[in-house]
């Protein structure tokens, strides 16, 4: 026993030797791993910090509004300009983005803005509208008339990540220093003097937390918080809050006091927007306000400040009370640290909160737009790219004119169905309306209900296109005027053709009936499909897809005859294109919905220029265009003039599919172009055709776009010959239904038409100009 | 700098007093450009070119360019001066959306695009500036002036030499 004990007590000595070592050992490695965490810590702040801080959704902007004299407007569509804008009216604007009407005339202080090419700084304007367009454009301190006003445009979208983060970035100096000070005063009073933590703070709200049983008070200064919102979950272990201390010790080391209120002010959450939380002060501002910060009032600011604490506790949507007492306590806090006098306290405790009423998201209010804005953006981008990098992007769209086409295809559709007795939301429908000149597309619809995010028609569904393919074969024809003119008869028979396997096709008119010998640009017109066949398979199909590829549609056709008749499918966007080429005058310019791309810092990253390329001679365009214009007047377009006036000059092209299965219509003035397309989701019949269906929408838009520009203007080598229907011959004062032609220089008929008695005295003044008003 | 280099190569300027007089209003005895001896051009703040009485006109009444289009162009030509071509096209951009059938800023906008070094662009500019000027032979000389430097800048002489064979026409008819 006694060896053993001894033998037991040499070794526990040695065990307690060895168990020192060990614990050094221990001691040692922990304390490494202690200092291998701490670096590992530091790093991770750092880096945090430096780097991006945040992914930033995509902002997209519609184009902003430039007022000049002259510029076709109303009141009403200024007015919805500025509520889209959020700019608030007052009875005197006294700081950017407020408002005051008087009938016809605002009195307005613009927003300053970075557009993509420079700033636009805050202006002090009046303008007055009259007669639908604006009258007077002056600078309201003198009076002075200004030449041109570019607004802010308006925020019609983002592109978000897949984490819904969103964020409004604002920087230190844009925050109004009453927001700093108050925050201050009430969440952090010696943030400028403390080192990251504030161990007085600590041990009262541990005091109070032990009183209490459990976690009542914080204690924690701004830079915890940020530490806890930026790096950690919001667990509350002791560990946490270990590791919350150290980190925001680190960062008051590493980095300088306003550049962490700078990230405090960004990084806090204040709220929640769905599934979306609002983080910062920035988007908090729009949230609750639908305003920027620096437009805020005093107590609106106490207001965002007295949510830190609690955003969905004090959520004034929802507990109005408990709001409007918390921000009333942060007003009082504001008057005992002298921010405020007595007076001021109470005059903002007496406001209400000015919450604007939330808006079920709406996340993007023109879904089929910014479903083209994307497509766009992915052949330059990479989608992190496009949702994390706060990229601005400044579009196309035209808000009043979007805002316009889906009140006229809601009402219109809903009176198509009436009238053919459809169940109501059987038909469907998809219009695309772009500028002329500049191919840019400035509204969009894919979907008869616009704010539904689903299939967007106007750029996916692949419909038959009927007689609206027809001017490509008429352009094809044309560009031979040694044989086609407009003058030229076309054989509008009876016709079979056998094809080489010996199938044959016999095509019909819409009416049912045959015309016998018809003028060129008549068969046009009057959308004749005998007389168009012929022609084709005259011209042959292959030149005819050539020019619908030089017009710019990228599609695979089939060679076969029936495509001069509109067999073929296309989607609304490309028949868009096609007539833009031909509005355009013959100079194709791709379809653009993007103009510039700034990155977040307003750096420009990618401008999309206007570009245009000759695809087909002005001259023969002019040809085409004059007999759509024929269409539009006396044609298969009539009707449009049952509304329109007589003084706007359209040129527009009907189309009706097989049992009235697609109603198209294509058609522009001299400033914009749409293209409408009616039909049904399962490819029924809609009892419509062109005329009676989608040219009644587009009739119903341009009622109200106040467009006034001329079509394109005769080439050079145009010139125009009085010409006798019935013969396609030369007409004079004998012939009593003649009409003026233009042709390609020395193209015209040669011989007189046999109602003319040689020509000796017709002599009248080629004037292009004064016939558009005939 | 970029830009005055190209201008002394003996580029046509990209702004030209005349030209500010739109189309419809540009007299047909125009004196070509002062920017071929390499002089850049200005615009005399008591002469908008808008106001100059049409002549030579063969159709559309004479129109003067409304203060915005003019507002525009006179950044456009700040911009393009101190060689901040980006802007000035955007500018240009600007006034065509206000005003898009006018030629002579589809001819600006041609200009400067090939001040950037975009020669086939600006032909195809200059080319739409062309088919929106009918009659404006003053006019259609500088576009195929521009389109003969566009196509001499990228090796096409036989095509640079055709296009001035078109200058002379227009000049002398």
């Amino acid at each position: 026993m006694a060896r053993r004990k001894k033998r037991g007590r040499r070794k526990s000595r040695r065990r307690t030797t060895r168990r020192r070592s060990l614990g050094i050992r221990i001691v040692t490695i922990m304390a490494m791993l202690l200092a291998g965490y701490l670096v590992f810590l530091d790093f991770h702040v750092r880096q945090q910090f430096d780097g991006k801080r945040w992914s930033l959704p995509a902002r997209v902007y519609a184009r902003p509004l430039e007022l000049y004299v002259g510029l076709a407007l109303t009141p009403e569509q200024l007015a919805s300009e500025f509520s889209a804008l959020s700019y608030r009216s007052t009875a005197v604007p006294r700081q950017p983005g407020q408002v005051s009407r008087n009938r016809g005339t605002f009195h307005i202080i613009t927003r300053p803005f970075v557009h993509s090419d420079g700033q636009e700084a805050s202006s002090n304007i009046r303008v007055r509208i009259a007669n639908g367009q604006v009258a007077r454009l002056d600078d309201a301190g003198s009076g002075r008339p200004i030449s041109l006003v570019r607004l802010d445009p308006v925020m019609v979208g983002s592109f978000y990540p897949s984490h819904n983060e969103d964020r409004v970035l604002v920087k230190l100096e844009e925050v109004p220093a009453t927001l700093i000070e108050a925050l201050i005063a009430v969440e952090d009073r010696n943030f400028y003097r403390h080192s990251g933590i504030a161990p007085k703070s600590i041990m009262r709200a541990l005091l109070a937390n032990i009183r209490a049983g459990g976690v009542v008070q914080g204690g924690s200064t701004l830079t915890q918080q940020l530490v806890k919102n930026f790096y950690l979950t919001s667990e509350r272990t002791v560990t946490r809050k270990l590791n919350e201390a150290i980190m925001a010790l680190m960062l008051e080391w590493h980095y300088e006091k306003n550049e962490i209120l700078e990230a405090y002010l960004n990084e806090v959450y204040l709220g929640q927007d769905g599934q979306r939380a609002v983080h910062g002060f920035g988007l908090a501002s729009h949230f609750y306000f639908g305003r920027p910060l620096s437009e805020l009032g005093v107590e609106q600011t106490a207001l965002l400040v007295g949510l830190v604490k609690g955003p969905s506790y004090y959520n004034p949507r929802r507990h109005a009370d408990r709001a409007r007492s918390r921000r009333n306590l942060v007003l009082d806090v504001m008057g005992e640290g002298g921010q405020m006098k007595p007076e001021q306290v109470a005059q903002a405790k007496s406001r209400k909160l000015g919450v604007v009423p939330y808006r079920k998201k709406a996340i993007n209010t023109f879904p089929a737009f910014l479903e083209l804005v994307r497509r766009q953006l992915e052949r330059d981008y990479r989608e992190d790219d496009i949702t994390s990098e706060g990229l601005r992007i400044f579009t196309t769209l035209d808000p009043q004119i979007q805002w316009h086409l889906e009140q006229v295809l809601d009402r219109r559709l809903s009176g198509l169905e009436q009238a053919s007795a459809l169940k109501g939301d059987t038909l469907q429908a998809a219009a695309v309306v772009t500028s002329i000149q500049g191919g840019e597309v400035l509204a969009l619809a894919g979907d008869r209900h616009a704010k539904f995010a689903g299939f967007n028609r106007a750029l996916n569904a692949q419909r038959q296109v009927g007689s609206v393919i027809k001017p490509a074969a008429y352009l094809t024809a044309l560009e031979q005027p040694d044989k086609y003119t407009l003058a030229t008869l076309l054989d509008d028979d009876p016709l079979t053709w056998t094809a080489p396997n010996g199938t044959t096709w016999s095509p019909n008119n819409y009416d049912r009936q045959f015309h016998g010998k018809v003028p060129l640009y008549s068969a046009l017109m009057h959308s004749y499909n005998v007389a168009t066949a012929r022609l084709g398979l005259e011209i042959g199909i292959k030149p005819i897809i050539s020019t619908l590829q030089r017009l710019g549609v990228d599609h695979d056709f089939r060679p076969y005859p029936s495509l001069v008749l509109g067999a073929a499918e296309l989607t609304p966007l490309q028949v868009t294109q096609m007539y833009q080429t031909l509005a355009s005058g013959g100079f194709r310019a791709p379809l653009r919905a993007i103009r510039a791309v700034l990155a977040a810092d307003g750096m420009p990253l990618q401008s999309y220029p206007l570009r245009v390329k000759a695809a087909v001679k002005p001259a023969t365009v002019y040809l085409v265009m004059t007999a759509l214009r024929h269409a539009a007047r006396n044609g298969t377009g009539r009707s449009l003039y049952q509304v329109l006036p007589e003084s706007l000059d359209i040129a527009g092209k009907t189309g009706t599919t097989d049992d009235l299965r697609d109603s198209w219509f294509a058609g522009y003035t001299g400033d914009r172009l749409a293209v409408v397309w009616v039909g049904r989701d399962d490819n029924g019949p809609t009892g419509l055709t062109g005329s009676s269906g989608a040219l009644l929408v587009w009739r119903d838009l341009f009622a109200r776009l106040g467009d006034t520009g001329l079509l394109q203007a005769a080439a050079e080598d145009i010139e125009t010959i009085p010409i006798d229907p019935v013969s396609g011959l030369r007409a004079d004062t004998g012939c009593r239904d003649a009409v003026e032609l233009p042709f390609i220089q020395d193209s015209g008929p040669a011989e007189w038409a046999p109602c003319a008695d040689g020509g000796s005295q017709f002599q009248r003044p080629v004037d292009w100009f004064k016939e558009l008003f005939e | 700098m970029k830009f005055k280099g190209v201008l002394l190569t003996g580029c046509c300027g990209v702004f030209v007093v005349g030209l500010l007089a739109g189309c419809a209003t540009m007299p047909d005895t125009q004196q070509p450009p002062v920017v071929d001896q390499g002089v850049e051009a200005t615009i005399p703040p008591d002469q908008p070119g808008g106001q100059m009485p049409g002549t030579g006109t063969t159709q559309a009444p004479v129109t003067t360019q409304p203060p915005a289009v003019l507002a525009l162009l006179d950044r456009a030509e700040q911009q393009a001066n101190t060689g901040d071509l980006g802007s000035a096209a955007g500018t240009l951009e600007r006034a065509i959306r206000i005003d898009s059938r006018n030629p002579v800023l589809w001819h600006h906008l041609a200009s400067v695009r090939l001040a950037e070094g975009e020669s086939a662009e600006a032909e195809q500019l200059a080319a739409k500036s062309n088919s929106l000027a009918p009659g404006n032979r003053a006019l259609q000389a500088r576009n195929w002036q521009l389109i003969a430097e566009a196509r001499r800048s990228r090796g096409d002489l036989a095509g640079a030499r055709a296009a001035e064979q078109r200058v002379r026409e227009l000049e002398t008819r």
